[in-house]
């Protein structure tokens, strides 16, 4: 499927209903069974779907309605990761969690996510994991010599599960790492681990970093000045940042340091629910027009829309759509 | 008959029980009392608080009838502070008369409303009116607001507190210097200002800190000081003139901050405010039975007081009701004479009383809660709470406290220094408001749902005793960024 200029996409969730918000907890309160969740979980992401469909969206997720949150669905799969299940009180909560020995190779089983949202779509597809560094954040190590050990042994488990994913039909792979935004520090270390994440995986790999967007809001402030020039160092195709709420300023770094990746240029600002006009969104997509070729560039939010309510996330993916038309017919594409 | 005893003092509680419990065991022999009635009766005394508050000695609160013939739940309200030895029986027979109500219209009840939620009730807009004329109210006394509080003054302006909340502010900074992540702005915002005595005081000291350690921070300092109105902000200025380079007044929505302060979004490192919360417009919720009742009220003026008022200030008495409207549109100018009219204005808030009912939730013809909390997490606040229950919902609070998150920088905290309830469990032990503290209602903060709506706003809460003040009845909220 060709795919169209300035391509439309979502940064991987969609709006979690609220009703779903207390399943979920009901579930964890042993009120609802596995069973009974699955089936839930498998009618709301062919919803989300649709809607994405609706909404005229080129690349389609499977809204990550199954997750708890972007931590917990992976950690919960990584063998040799310890979880206290008694840990949540609300579904979207951390669990706490330790590592205790080394992690041994296993299958996580994200492909037969990856399977129910290729039958339920006609349209090109991305499936999103989070990065070994933010993952490594989140689990308190007893074993690893350093942080970046343990994210080495996590990358090898995910560059597997990447790889399975690809068997499976994926060719257009999200890595999420957010993390690296609340400790820059971290990044000379962390794009060695992601380049072992990726090695080998024959797909389209795209980097999303953003300033968090835990409980809707940001975890931390700053510039993308860090990101560079190591980030260049990334074997990957794609770079998704939120450029709607915190303006466009950053874009400058990619006149400074002409990168040769394709960049996600995100347009509008998951942390309100003030709709953006299809103009706002056309406004923002030229903007970055400017330092980055219209054939390199994706449009898609800041972030995820998981905090957004159904109506609002829908009508701001409409506004998304139509914003990057409006800019397709001024190219003439 | 269950007899709920609150909060009582030692000295008044033995007689006053003793004739509560005397009144009704003699009601009931002489069958002015039927048993069943009596079976479900629940008699709350209380030593009230609030010298200053809506209720009359004896109030009663009933349910409408019920659709299946349930039970009603029926309570009475005693405030042991207003009882006069010997003088209970006539108030809890007449409570407990099934025709008081249709008897009073007109009769011994002027009322100002119909039954409404206590946010809905005019009794806010006596405290709205307060605050925007709070000059007159002070001229017509004689005394200024803080004056009126316990310990003549704001534990809000406490020095050793101010200078220890400056200290973390400075530590806050500097942590984020060193991570190279501290913004070109530092913006403070300061909510419900008053004098600006706090503000005033915050500044100096935060000024002297960054000159002791050679920091450089204050410069950089963007203070905001917000209130009701700039007739109000215009009080605060001299309180900060040394810092007026770096100060901003912003007439701000306590219920709404982030409205008028949009643009500053994600981007405030403190927000502070102190005796705000307590006189946000509230609600309160009843638990009984395994229902959820919600209390509805009706301001009134007791007929008595109609009179004396109306011959005091030369008011028709049929015209009481007329000019209480007039009061409130346009303050003390509802009179020709504006002294006489600033008079009628406290007279008729000193009588001012609320009658209650409650209302089954499932008979009410829209969710009443605010957007900050389903009924759904209600429920599950209430799964370990007493199953007999009266609660203050502090609708207000958590309507400003979730409006104003949005505002923190990702580094940023929110500090509310007032009196909150902390555990639900409080409030089977005590009452806690509404009260009048001069022309301003003032109310217990529920801080458990405060909590609960932090939670799942990506904030902790937590509550520090205040210390700086020994027997002060406050705490400090104050939040952190929740995993």
């Amino acid at each position: 499927m060709t795919l169209p200029i300035l391509p439309t996409t979502v940064v991987g969730s969609y709006s979690m209903p609220s009703w779903l918000e207390r399943l979920k907890t009901e579930y964890f309160a042993r009120r609802i069974s596995r069973q009974e969740l699955d089936e839930i979980h498998d009618t709301v992401v062919k919803a989300a779907i649709k809607d994405q469909e609706i909404a005229g969206l080129d690349i389609i997720t499977d809204g990550e309605l199954r997750r708890d949150n972007m931590i917990d669905y992976f950690i919960e799969r990584l063998p040799g990761v310890q979880i206290d299940r008694g840990s949540k009180k609300f579904y979207y909560d951390f669990y706490d969690s330790e590592v205790v020995g080394k992690i041994p190779m296993a299958s996580l089983g994200l492909a037969a996510d990856f399977r129910f949202l290729r039958e339920n779509t006609e349209r090109e597809t991305k499936i999103c994991i989070t990065g070994p560094h933010s993952l490594t954040k989140r689990i308190r190590n007893k074993f690893y010599p350093s942080e970046e050990a343990l994210a080495t042994d996590i990358a090898r488990v995910l560059n597997l599960e990447l790889k399975d994913l690809v068997k499976a039909g994926a060719k257009f792979i999200q890595i999420d790492e957010p993390y690296y935004s609340g400790f820059p520090e971290d990044l000379s270390w962390g794009v060695g681990v992601l380049n072992t994440l990726v090695e080998g995986v024959e797909a389209r790999i795209a980097l999303h970093v953003c300033y968090g967007n835990r409980y809707g809001k940001p975890s931390w402030a700053g510039s993308y000045q860090y990101l560079f020039p190591r980030i260049l160092d990334a074997k990957v195709q794609q770079l998704s940042l939120e450029f709607a709420r915190r303006g466009g300023e950053d874009l400058e770094l990619f006149r400074k340091f002409p990168a040769p990746f394709e960049l996600g240029v995100g347009v509008i600002d998951v942390k309100t629910e003030d709709i953006e006009t299809p103009d706002i969104v056309a406004a923002r997509i030229r903007k970055a027009a400017q330092v980055i070729p219209p054939e390199r560039m994706l449009v898609l939010p800041d972030c995820g829309l998981f905090h957004l309510p159904r109506n609002v996330a829908f009508a701001k993916l409409r506004a998304m759509v139509q914003g990057a038309k409006i800019v397709r017919q001024e190219l003439g594409r | 008959m269950i007899l709920h005893l609150n909060h009582t003092r030692r000295d008044s509680a033995v007689p006053a029980t003793s004739e509560v419990v005397g009144t009704l065991l003699s009601l009931l022999e002489e069958g002015q009392l039927d048993a069943a009635q009596f079976a479900r009766l629940q008699i709350h005394l209380d030593w009230i608080q609030y010298r200053q508050n809506f209720r009359e000695a004896v109030t009663v609160m009933r349910a409408p009838e019920d659709r299946d013939g349930t039970a009603l739940p029926l309570e009475i309200r005693i405030d042991g502070r207003q009882v006069a030895p010997g003088s209970l029986r006539e108030p809890v027979q007449r409570a407990l008369s099934p025709a008081t109500a249709e008897r009073r219209a007109g009769q011994d009840r002027l009322y100002l409303e119909e039954f409404c939620s206590f946010r809905k009730s005019i009794a806010w807009e006596f405290n709205r009116l307060y605050w925007y004329r709070l000059k007159e109210w002070e001229q017509a006394t004689g005394r200024e607001y803080e004056q009126a509080l316990p310990g003549g003054q704001s534990d809000g302006h406490n020095p050793q507190a101010i200078s220890d909340t400056v200290a973390d502010f400075w530590t806050l900074l500097k942590d984020m210097e060193s991570r190279k992540q501290l913004p070109e702005e530092i913006f403070v915002l300061e909510m419900g200002v008053g004098m600006g005595t706090r503000a005033g005081l915050w500044l100096d000291r935060f000024l002297d800190l960054d000159h002791e350690r050679s920091t450089n921070f204050y410069p950089r300092l963007r203070f905001l000081l917000g209130d009701y109105s700039l007739t109000t902000l215009e009080r605060s200025r001299p309180a900060v003139r040394m810092h007026l380079d770096l100060c901003s007044f912003i007439a701000l929505d306590a219920l709404d901050p982030i409205r008028t302060l949009s643009f500053l979004r994600h981007k405030i490192l403190h927000v502070h405010a102190s005796n705000m919360y307590d006189n946000l417009p509230d609600e309160e919720i009843v638990r009984r039975d395994g229902r959820i009742y919600w209390v509805q009220v009706r301001a009134y003026l007791p007929v008595a007081d109609v009179a004396r008022i109306a011959q005091l200030c030369e008011v028709p008495a049929a015209e009481v009701a007329k000019t209480v409207t007039r009061l409130l549109d346009v303050g003390p100018e509802c009179l020709a004479d504006a002294s006489q009219g600033a008079k009628f204005w406290q007279e008729v808030w000193a009588s001012l009383r609320l009658e209650e009912r409650i209302v089954n939730l499932e008979d009410l013809r829209e969710s009443p809660f605010p957007a900050e909390l389903s009924s759904s997490q209600l429920e599950e606040i209430l799964r370990n709470a007493p199953s007999d229950l009266r609660f203050h919902l502090s609708s207000g609070a958590l309507e400003s406290f979730r409006n104003t998150l949005p505002l923190l920088h990702p580094r940023g905290y929110l500090q509310v220094q007032d009196i909150f309830v902390t555990d639900l469990n409080e409030y089977s032990m005590g009452f806690h408001g509404p009260g009048k503290l001069e022309g301003s209602i003032v109310n217990w903060v529920n801080g458990t749902l405060l909590r609960e709506v932090a939670e799942r706003a990506g904030y902790d809460v937590h509550f520090a005793p205040f210390h700086y003040r020994p027997g002060s009845r406050t705490s400090v909220l104050y939040t952190t960024q929740r995993e």
